[in-house]
């Protein structure tokens, strides 16, 4: 290039620069933030209209005479009901950008794993729930749900449904797998999954190890992440998965998986037989929680207190397999399906409970959560 | 004698010689062959799944679970709605683009070939190079002009994203074919008196459309088909190649073939007719007959 | 015409072309190149993930040093596959562009073409999710290939770096075979013929006339394959195993599921500036017409 085209570029390119710099700087400030200062609470009223509703795949029975098609005929309120929660952060990082703008996605309810929810709220990003638009729910709340550690006062969160972590495997052809540690038996190889969600994951590998998860420290949560690592680069996990663990049963690709407790309705795999993990199990609840700009609150009450009416929610615990929040489910399943009734999985006992871990965040502050967190994902994604 | 036993040994031999030169003859059309079936496979398989039978397995696709043969889903094609909703978003979202890139595109195809102007190097320098950025690196790059703004993720910013990198491809194949182009019959509608709009109406304009069409085509199936940029811009719209990503998680649903098949059906129709279209204009104006493509 | 009239007649014209190039040349810098600017001012901002402050600006150079962290091997792997992939489709592309532009009668140039570029027209998840059907550890080419001992007993195809590289290549296919189609299309067969006459051999004339002078044909198809390869994740994701993950799929998670922007867009600018660096090297090495187009256009 000639010196006198040089010149021209350079100032070309000097203005161009420049311009950029006064566009960043009319541009926006700050990113990725939130706040929880003020915080609105959903509005009550009659209902109608039309409602939007995200939640996780297999946590309502479907069809015409659907629990969601009963509430459109019942209350005239056309509900589109979409099954696109697969992951936590996935979803959350999908509605981010909207909701720091104050908007839902059209999205009057959807349903997350109750950490994220709290995570949701002390970013500002949902309403708070009047006690007095539910009264079906809070009149029907199983005692032990009244409460819980991520919302003492249920204050933005009311119980979906909830279950356990544990293994499913397929009993034709890995049937001695009855422990997470028989997920590290190299005879297996390649044939094992897990979850992304690393407060399911990493709680049962903490459990398999020895280590009480509720004392464990940011140290024992890396120990337990590089040993997923080694399973990963030894070819041991074949894969870390969402809800798609379900299909590579399904399909036979897998023996065994990391998975939650009341999928049975996703698995076209008539051997696959969901265990809790001898060495240890993980408990989860997911809440339902409205977020900001949901634009017809009354509709997602109405549709909570629909859901939380014993009648109903025995339908869609006897379909979906998972363990309700609602009291008096028992009674009719009793009578109408008794195997659900008894299945120790939907209806566990408190002593089996007990030493589960429940979905538990690393300890420490939020800079050492993320830690922990970037530590896994880079097991999980490379 | 020799000559007797000369033309008696070959008839013997001949057979294997024969099939070998026969084979190596013919080897790069049987290399064809098996090349085309290797492309074609997928498509294959996804037009007999389509009629897969997957009633034990929630309608939705797998190998492992077949009942047989059935036409259940092409006739209730259209009756997974968020399925639809998302092709839908697809369609408008592909048509808006086209139209805008093929424009832009066009407009600046005529500008690169046909005029000498300070700042040419550079614009094509600035054209080439979308097409060598990663997909990745231009839709991590566009959120983060987005997330800077504040701007909600939606449709609107998808339609930037994909008339962004559409315009490219679109210069790239008009160019072509206006490079091709005999200026000739434009210089003989100018003597004939046409005035420059009336010639880019009635001379140039017609003998370009099979390029512009061209390009059309290409943007609209890079924009249908674009998967990485719509990722990072899309916020909660779903496009056609979202759904399937989501529902290949949770299962997908044998529709999700059928309206594949269906849309590579009418994908092929629109290219034959393009193609014929061109075929026309070819023969109108008698542009280098000798080239076919 | 006067003097007045003729300048203003050429100024006018001499605006033509910034009029026609204006809406496309300003689409591009505003959302081409001005966002890049913005992802680098992502990738120097501070801050943690998902809590209220959210993310400042403030030259944090370590967002760079923090994302080559242990990426070396992934680094090493993505190139690998997109190298390997780029190879296999060149190795494919070639002859069979060879076959449609020069050897088959041209009759059947257009549907064999058409018949190339036809798997285009299904999207790119569906012919992944395609062969991710194909190569499942139950189908039947899988147990055909073991039963054949092409592979063993306790062995699969899917979730191999193998799987990912097949579906690298086979996607990106077609942006190998088009180009080099068109430059042997457009070779002048006299050329061929002159070699003939002056006695080289049949691999001769190819090796010495029709190669070279497709070079900028294979050019374009080489970095119109490994460009968009190397950015890739649906392959790795749908195909591959935990092992078997892309810078792609890491860029992905990071924006996508960690909201971790800032060393996301590092990442972003520093596997970018690979991709460049190993285009350079090799236009360098090759030529540049064929990339940037040529000057001769303009009449």
């Amino acid at each position: 290039m000639s010196s006198k085209r040089r010149f021209r570029a350079v100032v070309a390119a000097g203005g161009a620069l420049a311009a950029a710099i006064v566009l960043a700087a009319c541009g926006g400030g700050d990113v990725g933030g939130g706040d929880s200062s003020d915080v609105t609470v959903a509005k009550g009223g009659p209902a109608s209209g039309s409602v939007l509703i995200s939640n996780w795949p297999g946590y309502v029975d479907p069809g015409a005479d659907g629990t969601v098609a009963q509430f459109e005929q019942q209350t005239g309120i056309k509900t589109d009901y979409k099954e696109d929660v697969n992951d936590n952060n996935t979803f959350f990082n999908k509605l981010k950008p909207e909701l720091d703008q104050g908007s839902s996605g059209g999205r009057s309810l959807f349903v997350v794993t109750d950490w994220m929810a709290k995570r949701m709220y002390d970013l500002g990003y949902l309403q708070e729930i009047n006690h007095a638009d539910l009264p079906t729910v809070f009149q029907n709340i199983l005692p032990q749900f009244e409460k819980s550690t991520t919302d003492p006062e249920r204050k933005f969160s009311i119980p979906w449904q909830g279950g356990q972590t544990g293994i499913w495997v397929d009993t034709a052809k890995a049937p001695e797998i009855h422990s997470v540690a028989d997920l590290f038996n190299p005879k297996y190889k390649g044939q094992v999954t897990m979850l992304t969600e690393m407060t399911d994951t990493v709680p049962l590998v903490l459990q398999s190890e020895g280590i009480n998860v509720d004392e464990a420290t940011k140290d024992d949560w890396l120990a337990a992440i590089d040993k997923l690592r080694q399973a990963r680069d030894s070819g041991q996990i074949r894969k870390f998965t969402g809800n798609e663990y379900t299909e590579d049963l399904t399909s036979g690709n897998i023996v065994a998986a990391v998975g939650w407790s009341g999928d049975g309705s996703l698995i076209g795999n008539k051997n696959a037989e969901w265990r809790r993990p001898t060495d240890g199990c993980d408990l989860f609840f997911d809440q339902a929680v409205i977020p900001v700009g949901a634009p017809n609150t009354p509709a997602a009450y109405a549709f909570l207190n629909f859901a939380y009416t014993p009648a109903n929610a025995a339908k869609i615990t006897d379909y979906v397999q998972y363990v309700t929040p609602v009291n008096g489910v028992r009674p009719i399943l009793e009578k109408e399906d008794p195997q659900v009734a008894s299945d120790p999985k939907i209806f566990p006992t408190q002593q089996e409970l007990a030493p589960c871990s429940e979905d538990p965040l690393p300890p420490g502050s939020p800079e050492d959560v993320a830690d922990v967190e970037a530590a896994f994902q880079e097991v999980t994604s490379g | 004698m020799e000559s007797a036993t000369a033309t008696a040994r070959p008839s013997i031999a001949a057979a294997p010689i024969r099939a070998w030169s026969w084979l190596r003859q013919n080897a790069l059309k049987i290399y064809t062959g098996f090349a085309l079936a290797y492309m074609l496979i997928p498509i294959g398989v996804i037009a007999v799944f389509s009629f897969a039978d997957a009633s034990q397995n929630r309608d939705h696709l797998s190998f492992a679970i077949n009942n047989g043969f059935t036409l259940k889903y092409w006739e209730h094609a259209f009756s997974v709605p968020d399925l639809n909703q998302a092709l839908m978003t697809s369609f408008k979202l592909a048509t808006v683009a086209t139209i805008a890139s093929t424009a832009i595109g066009t407009l600046m195809a005529i500008a690169l070939v046909r005029y000498r102007f300070y700042g040419r190097r550079a614009s094509n320098l600035l054209l080439v190079l979308p097409m060598a950025t990663p997909e990745i690196v231009m839709g991590a790059s566009l959120l983060s002009l987005f997330l800077i703004y504040g701007l909600a993720l939606g449709f609107t910013t998808l339609l930037i994203a994909h008339i962004m990198f559409c315009i490219s491809f679109v210069v790239v194949v008009v160019r072509s074919r206006l490079i091709g182009f005999d200026r000739s019959v434009e210089d003989a509608a100018a003597d004939l008196g046409a005035t420059p709009i009336e010639t880019f109406r009635y001379v140039t304009f017609p003998l370009l459309r099979p390029g512009i069409l061209a390009a059309a085509l290409l943007a609209f199936a890079l924009s249908v088909d674009d998967f990485i940029v719509s990722d990072f811009n899309k916020g909660t719209t779903e496009t056609f190649p979202i759904y399937v990503f989501g529902a290949h998680l949770r299962g997908i649903p044998v529709q999700v073939n059928v309206l594949a098949t269906m849309l590579f059906a009418l994908t092929v129709t629109a290219i034959c007719f393009v193609l014929w279209q061109q075929k026309r204009a070819d023969r109108l104006a008698a542009v280098r007959p000798e080239q076919e493509v | 015409m006067s003097d007045e009239g003729r300048s203003a007649a050429t100024l006018r014209r001499r605006l033509i072309p910034y009029g026609l190039l204006g809406p496309g040349a300003i689409w591009l810098v505003v959302f081409f190149l001005v966002p890049m600017y913005f992802m680098g001012e992502m990738s120097l901002r501070s801050g943690v993930p998902n809590t209220p402050a959210g993310f400042t600006f403030s030259w944090e150079f370590s967002n760079y040093s923090d994302a080559l962290a242990g990426r070396g091997e992934q680094i090493v792997r993505t190139f690998f596959y997109a190298g390997t992939a780029t190879i296999i489709a060149l190795l494919i592309a070639y002859p069979l562009a060879y076959a449609i532009a020069v050897k088959i009668h041209p009759r059947w140039r257009l549907p064999l073409l058409f018949a190339v570029i036809a798997p285009f027209f299904t999207t790119y998840l569906i012919r992944t999710v395609a062969w991710e059907t194909i190569l499942a550890d139950d189908s039947p080419i899988v147990n055909i290939m073991k039963s054949l001992h092409i592979i063993p007993e306790d062995g699969r195809l899917l979730a191999t770096s193998g799987a990912v590289i097949a579906g690298l290549t086979y996607n990106f296919l077609p942006f190998m075979i088009l180009p080099i189609y068109a430059s042997l299309e457009r070779i002048d067969t006299s050329l061929i013929e002159a070699g003939k006459d002056l006695y080289a051999s049949a691999r001769q004339a190819f090796l010495r006339v029709t190669l070279p002078l497709t070079m900028p044909g294979v050019i374009a198809g080489v970095l119109l394959t490994f460009i968009p390869a190397s950015g890739d994740y649906i392959n790795a994701e749908f195909l591959g195993g935990a092992n078997n993950t892309m810078i792609g799929n890491k860029i992905q998670s990071t924006y996508l599921e960690q909201s971790d922007y800032p060393k996301a867009a590092a990442l972003s600018f520093l596997m970018m500036a690979v991709v460049l660096t190993i285009v350079f090297i090799y236009i360098r090495a090759a030529g540049t017409e064929a990339f940037v187009g040529s000057e001769e256009e303009v009449r």
